[in-house]
């Protein structure tokens, strides 16, 4: 089972920059994809068990293990479009109240963005019980405390919540679920989180078309070489030089999910070709045979995206096949140093790399050799391995970096209305016991 | 029978049907017929998109049948001799130009082509920006060949031809025809990536990058936002079609508004004059201006339209710099009208070095290369010789015409 990785693996988890030697040995880990495959189905029946459990312990609780797309929810549609439960802007106000949900918020009791949870109508049935960023702002002495009040629902929008997370779930067995106001997961995963019975929900989708935005762009900002505006208009000069063009490039799509779907709609449009790696073969069910099959590529995931490739020797043909490369994967254990010194060294000359996923993914020190060397055209980073960025980083003076402070998501609103969908989408779900939003599958982590 | 006199049994047998009409035969569909895919309601649609339009239609068929050939065309090439791009056209790859078709000379003025080309009637003028004073030389070698029936120009822009001689000669029945729609999508890209560009405030990223500050702030999305395109023609629709897929609306401004009346990418369409513009430019966040120059639109983009500039309205030049009038932007700029500018074009090209738009930092300045790929002229040259020349041999209707009265 992936959760029983070795201590030293955990450590390394929650470490920043993993240095040189734990890298060789996540490497070892995340290349062997057919051995974690092997794993999780070995260890599907176990989960499956688990989930049977729950299943009957708490009736009104479904989650499939198999990816059922339907419920992912996503910005531009506005709705999920759940199969299970029918269109969801109307249905999810439909059929009785089966429970309650009483809410505790692990977040900053004065950020304006969860106003719509803090001081906003909430559904019928939904109570928020108290907000705060640690444990001891929840424990309080005599009427009234919270652990007499049995709180089922745990909302997290907090920078580092893994440890808080877990003492608030020791503290109040009662908790069913817990759903994060950000589509990455990675800062509140830990072994306790998996092995723990709640249910994980997230803000998948919310985020998608801005990044997609982020990343035409980023592409154009190499293609039209503007580094090489930038330096002209600083002298003053005019010199015409020849552009490329988007249109007949490929992108290629390290984890094609939400964002790299958002993506690929836009490449598409601008003729670009796309091809997407995945960690498996999508369809009905996760145990079908496709996901068993050695080969490094598949047929087409979807419309946008031309051919799908699996493993680690399909990424290195997505990589040598592509003139911009973007990572939108989220952070596991599998993905963290997937791009590594090897992995950029099957990358074209010209490719440019663009990451709107999480820095670690990236091997940042071979990242910087190869933009140094310009093995590679250039990157376009939003999330690098620290951040903020430390001040003595060569990315900063590198001039074929765009560099952004994780922000090409952040609209004024984009955190609100993550806020807005927890407590108009999922809430109302929860409390008529139907199938929430956004599931997070804890085994894989994302 | 050699291969020569098959040609030349043919070229006999074409013009002994030149007199002809009924045989006459189209094996392919006439541009006049096929209709657009998002245009329908214009039904002779006698434009060419690189990105839509079917290639190498005519020369196939020309290959194919070389009977079929309705007249000769004996070409004058009016540019710079060591202009390369013309290469498809001077030092054609196969070795030869499309079946039926001759260059007879290259030059830059009426005296570069000797006399004694008169008495072979060359039919085809081809004019690349590369001939100096184009716009004298034109009327002056036109004059010399009076035979001349068709002027293709090889830029899809041909302000640089304009004179008080050009109507004139279109008045003489010659057909003058450019390079529209080879160029849009490149354009298109460079429009959304302008967007994007002050969208995400990359000119504060730079900002920050060089003083190594970590400093998030908020973005907007173009999700949503609206886009006005000043002069909706292939460049315009080209932009539409990819804003729209970002989930932009799209008003446009154009001369024939009905025409894109069912356009399912623009949202809403205005005809000219001054109070259209500036409706346009109070509801747009961000304006394309991919209008040509022509008598009519220069200096149209005014202060009074500026005036009317919807608040931290971004401005796109991309068609051409006298469209707009440059002082107007740089005080919009200036005082804040403006959130900021991305320009390809200016009223002067080079941009003088002393120009204040150089120092303004939310101004994306470009050296009127945002189409310059490294093949784009040398694609215009072979739209010339794939496309038009072979239609122009088997008698079918051109491709690009352009009104020279119009100006574009």
């Amino acid at each position: 089972m992936l959760t029983k990785i070795p201590a030293v693996a955990t450590s390394l988890l929650s470490m920043s920059a993993p240095p040189r030697t734990a890298i060789a040995f996540i490497r070892s880990a995340a290349s062997g994809f057919d051995r974690h495959r092997h794993h999780r189905l070995r260890s599907a029946s176990s989960t499956t068990r688990r989930l049977d459990d729950a299943r009957r312990a708490n009736a009104t609780m479904d989650f499939s293990s198999s990816r059922d797309r339907s419920i992912y929810w996503n910005r531009e549609d506005g709705t999920s479009s759940s199969s299970v439960d029918g269109p969801s802007s109307s249905f999810r106000h439909e059929g009785p109240i089966v429970k309650e949900a009483r809410i505790l918020a692990l977040c900053d009791p004065n950020d304006v963005n969860n106003e719509p949870l803090y001081a906003g109508t909430l559904p019928e049935g939904c109570t928020l019980l108290g907000v705060g960023s640690s444990l001891a702002d929840f424990v309080r002495e005599g009427d009234g405390s919270i652990s007499g009040r049995h709180p089922n629902v745990i909302f997290v929008s907090h920078p580092r919540p893994r440890e808080t997370l877990l003492e608030i779930l020791d503290e109040y067995p009662s908790v069913e679920w817990v759903h994060t106001r950000s589509a990455g997961v990675d800062h509140v995963m830990s072994d306790g989180l998996s092995n723990s019975h709640v249910r994980l929900t997230n803000a998948k989708g919310m985020f998608s078309s801005t990044l997609a935005e982020y990343c035409m762009m980023a592409c154009s900002y190499f293609a039209k070489d503007l580094p090489r505006l930038m330096r002209q208009k600083a002298n003053g000069e005019w010199t015409p030089y020849p552009i490329t063009e988007l249109r007949g490039t490929t992108l290629g799509i390290v984890g094609y999910g939400d964002i790299g779907k958002a993506c690929a709609k836009l490449a598409k449009a601008y003729g670009m070709a796309v091809l997407g790696l995945r960690r498996t073969a999508q369809s009905s069910s996760s145990l079908s045979s496709s996901s068993l099959s050695s080969s490094s590529s598949s047929s087409s995931a979807d419309a946008y995206c031309d051919r799908v490739y699996h493993g680690t020797d399909g990424m290195h043909e997505m990589l040598s096949r592509s003139d911009y490369v973007l990572v939108s994967a989220p952070l596991t254990e599998m993905t963290r140093g997937l791009i590594d010194g090897e992995a950029l060294s099957k990358c074209k000359p010209s490719a440019v790399i663009i990451n709107v996923g999480r820095g670690p993914i990236i091997d940042e020190i071979a990242l910087v050799e190869a933009l140094t060397n310009r093995t590679i055209r250039g990157a376009g980073l939003d999330v690098t391995t620290v951040e903020p960025l430390p001040r003595d980083s060569p990315l900063w003076k590198l001039d074929n970096v765009l560099l952004s402070p994780h922000n090409m998501d952040m609209t004024r609103t984009f955190m609100r209305e993550s806020t807005e969908f927890f407590v108009n989408e999922n809430l109302p779900r929860f409390v008529r016991g139907k199938t929430l939003l956004n599931p997070v599958d804890k085994s894989v982590g994302y | 029978m050699t291969p020569r006199a098959l040609r030349c049994m043919l070229r006999c047998d074409a013009a002994r049907r030149l007199g002809d009409p009924s045989s006459r035969r189209f094996y392919f569909p006439s541009p006049a017929s096929s209709k657009k895919a998002w245009d329908p309601s214009l039904r002779d649609y006698k434009y060419w998109n690189r990105e839509e339009s079917k290639h190498g239609e005519a020369s196939y068929v020309l290959d194919m049948s070389p009977e079929s050939v309705q007249r000769e065309a004996r070409i004058l090439c009016l540019a710079a001799s060591d202009d390369v791009a013309n290469d498809p056209l001077t030092k054609p790859p196969s070795g030869s130009l499309p079946f039926g078709s001759r260059l007879l000379s290259v030059g830059t003025q009426p005296t570069d082509f000797p006399d004694s080309l008169i008495g072979e009637r060359p039919n085809v003028l081809f004019v690349s920006p590369s001939c100096p004073h184009a716009r004298l030389q034109l009327p002056l070698v036109v004059h010399k060949f009076p035979t001349i029936e068709w002027i293709h120009v090889r830029s899809a822009g041909i302000d640089f031809l304009e004179s008080d001689e050009l109507p004139g000669v279109a008045k003489r029945g010659i057909v003058i025809t450019n390079a529209k729609g080879q160029f849009s999508s490149s354009l298109a890209e460079y429009a959304m990536m302008a967007c994007s560009y002050f969208a995400k405030n990359v000119p504060r990223l730079l900002r920050q990058k060089g003083s190594r500050s970590w400093d998030d702030f908020d973005i907007e999305e173009l999700r949503g936002k609206t886009m006005g395109i000043v002069g909706y023609g292939d460049i315009g629709r080209a932009t539409a079609k990819l804003a729209s897929v970002y989930g932009m609306r799209v008003v446009a401004l154009r001369r024939n508004p009905g025409k894109s009346e069912h356009d399912p990418v623009c949202d809403e369409v205005y005809g000219t004059g001054r109070a259209n513009l500036q409706k346009l430019m109070s509801v747009s966040d961000y304006v394309v201006c991919s209008a040509p120059s022509t008598v009519e639109t220069r200096g149209m983009v005014d202060a009074a339209a500026f005036g009317a500039s919807k608040r931290n309205q971004v401005f796109i030049n991309l068609g051409r710099g006298p469209v707009v009038d440059e002082d107007a932007l740089v005080s919009s700029l200036r005082d804040g009208t403006l959130s900021g500018a991305a320009l390809d074009v200016f009223a002067t090209e080079p941009l003088p070095a002393d120009h204040e738009l150089w120092g303004m930092d939310n101004v994306l300045i470009s050296p009127h290369n945002m189409d310059k790929t490294s093949t784009f002229m040398h694609e215009a040259t072979e739209f010339f010789v794939r496309e038009n020349l072979p239609r122009f041999i088997l008698g079918d209707g051109l491709l690009n015409p352009v009104d020279a009265s119009l100006g574009y």
